[in-house]
């Protein structure tokens, strides 16, 4: 069943311009002029109930736009829309019960006091049970493993810590839907693969709907069966994750470093994204990679050595091109 | 009104209780900030009186209303002030910066009013000497009228005081709400503080002409301590209080149509 439907759904801004200078801005005093922003355009979408879908694309790509036109917080200018039955923006309250939503950046906790405070905060705003809040409130607890820091002030909290509360306020009153926007950003290797586990959990478990916005590769590639990568307002790829990383994610960053500074004589077969005396940083394609790596540790003595995916935006803006060349 | 709606307003208010009792706390976490508070609104309401003593003390009468009068007048607008910074000044002065930055986004997700939660999350039991205050000057006031002042009269004059109140929240998130569709509304806040605070230091009695109109329909900052003291000393006529409650009651519906309006106008901020 479709939780989530869209069709031709648009979003356009009226935004100011005007020419620099004092001269420019006493002629916007009498005259004024606008430009018309495109930040989604003719979107279709379905999302099916229990599904996690990752919402990919560089910055100012219509993301954003797009959840907050799916939570109501912004009026589309054309096309339709429908979330777990409502018309988002209508704002009625019986369709805020049916979702939550988590901004990595904007946090729903109160900083000058406990976790606990604004889980009881969240009991009274989504009415929830006294039985249910306490069967849920142990349930993430545990899941999260957080009994230990519920009564601490929020803002002494690490970045990770504060993370797994902003989810479980979110997840106290049952929500359908889940919209998470870069839920992951700032945080170390350790508490980002720990997010990954307990999202994964709630998505099996409790059969939550789960919509994913991130830069981090690894969250989508993790998270997501389904994906959909949107650039400039609109809808480049819809589909299998993993097909979309093996059609497009042709390369990875290799960076060595080196013991002595040496020349290396591989150094023109690849990209190069930085050549420093001890330090090279190269794109290699994935079918090569292995036998430069074999290469490298027979021939060089190194310091350290790193392997990584590449930068989702290479990866965006070769979908978007419809090209395989590799941009350094 | 139906057993759906009384639920839901019993929730709203078990919400709007539940986000006093957040405020307090986190108050409550600073130590200086909370009884700072009731230090800093003490001394604010001092020097009031005492600004009002230097004009007062000189004349006696102003457009036809005794001094008594005019120390009733001075302690209901202290009153109303004090209610209105007790309630909900500090969380609608926020309103135009919520709507600039985006962080208005929270509140739009949320399944209680936005602007119910906006109005009482900055509650200020810091101006609560102030209010008691006022009363007290009310009371010195009515005692040098020497009018027999009923309880009904003084339960009427409590209630045209919060119908005032109201009326005065309404201005401020009116006033507040213009960046939902111009971005640099500052300065027509700033003339609506302006002119309230022109109609604190003057009855609207005063107020002849054009100005009238302004202060009594327009912008009706001249009725909000007016209509109250003269209710009190038995100066106010029948259709003027009915008028007054008129006024508020199309001031509150404008209101809410406003904020709705301007939801719809909402563009958020990029992240």
């Amino acid at each position: 069943m479709n939780i989530i439907e869209t069709r031709n759904l648009t979003k356009t801004y009226q935004r100011f311009t005007k020419e620099p200078g004092l001269k420019g801005s006493i002629k916007s005093l009498f005259k004024r002029e606008f430009t018309i922003k495109t930040a989604v355009s003719g979107f279709d979408l379905t999302v099916q109930e229990g599904e996690f879908l990752g919402l990919i694309g560089p910055n100012g790509a219509g993301k954003t736009t797009l959840v907050k036109m799916l939570t109501g917080i912004i009026a589309p200018s054309s096309g339709e829309i429908s979330v777990a039955g409502y018309y988002p923006n209508r704002l009625e309250n019986s369709f805020k019960q049916e979702y939550a939503v988590v901004m990595g950046q904007k946090s729903q906790l109160f900083f000058e006091l406990s976790a606990a405070d604004t889980f009881l905060l969240f009991k009274e705003l989504y009415h929830i049970p006294e039985e249910e809040y306490r069967k849920n409130l142990d349930y993430f607890i545990k899941l999260f493993g957080v009994s230990d820091i519920l009564d601490v002030q929020v803002r002494t909290l690490s970045l990770g810590e504060r993370m797994k509360m902003e989810l479980i306020v979110a997840l106290l009153h049952n929500p359908k839907i889940l919209f998470l926007d870069e839920p992951t950003i700032g945080l170390d290797a350790v508490a980002q693969k720990q997010i990954r586990q307990f999202l994964k959990e709630v998505n099996e478990t409790k059969g939550t709907t789960i919509i994913l916005t991130s830069h981090y590769m690894e969250d989508i590639k993790s998270l997501c069966k389904r994906c959909v990568v949107i650039n400039g307002g609109i809808k480049l790829y819809d589909g299998d994750t993993d097909q979309l990383f093996a059609n497009y994610q042709t390369h990875k960053k290799i960076t060595i470093s080196l013991e002595h500074d040496k020349t290396c004589s591989f150094l023109h077969e690849h990209v190069i994204l930085e050549a420093l005396p001890y330090k090279v940083t190269l794109l290699v394609k994935k079918e090569e990679s292995q036998e430069l790596l074999k290469d490298i540790f027979s021939r060089y003595d190194l310091n350290d050595i790193s392997i990584e995916e590449e930068d989702i935006g290479n990866v965006v803006e070769r979908i978007y091109t419809g090209k395989s060349e590799v941009k350094a | 009104m139906n057993t759906h709606n009384k639920n839901y307003n019993r929730s709203n208010m078990r919400f709007i209780a539940a986000l006093i009792r957040m405020k307090l706390s986190k108050m409550m976490t600073f130590r200086l900030s909370f009884f700072g508070a009731f230090f800093v609104d003490g001394s604010m309401f001092l020097i009031q009186v005492l600004f009002y003593q230097a004009i007062y003390s000189k004349v006696d009468s102003i457009g036809g209303w005794s001094t008594s009068e005019m120390i009733i007048f001075i302690g209901t607008f202290s009153l109303i002030n004090a209610l209105n910074m007790m309630i909900f000044f500090f969380g609608t002065n926020e309103i135009p910066n919520k709507i600039r930055n985006g962080d208005l986004d929270h509140y739009l997700t949320k399944p209680v009013n936005s602007l119910l939660r906006l109005s009482f999350e900055s509650v200020d039991p810091g101006s609560i000497p102030l209010a008691l205050a006022s009363i007290l000057l009310v009371l010195y006031g009515v005692k040098q009228v020497e009018l027999e002042v009923t309880p009904q009269r003084f339960m009427a004059y409590f209630i045209i005081v919060l119908l005032m109140t109201l009326l005065w929240y309404d201005l401020q998130v009116i006033t507040r709400s213009i960046p939902f569709f111009t971005i640099s509304a500052n300065n027509i806040a700033r003339m609506g503080d302006t002119m309230l605070e022109l109609c604190l230091k003057v009855p609207g009695t005063l107020f002849k002409g054009a100005f009238k109109v302004i202060f009594y329909f327009f912008l009706p900052y001249g009725i909000m301590a007016t209509y109250p003291t003269e209710l009190i000393v038995g100066k106010l006529s029948f259709p003027e209080l009915i008028y007054g409650c008129f006024i508020v009651a199309l001031f509150t519906a404008f209101t809410l149509w406003f904020w709705k309006l301007g939801l719809r106008h909402y563009k958020s901020a990029s992240s």
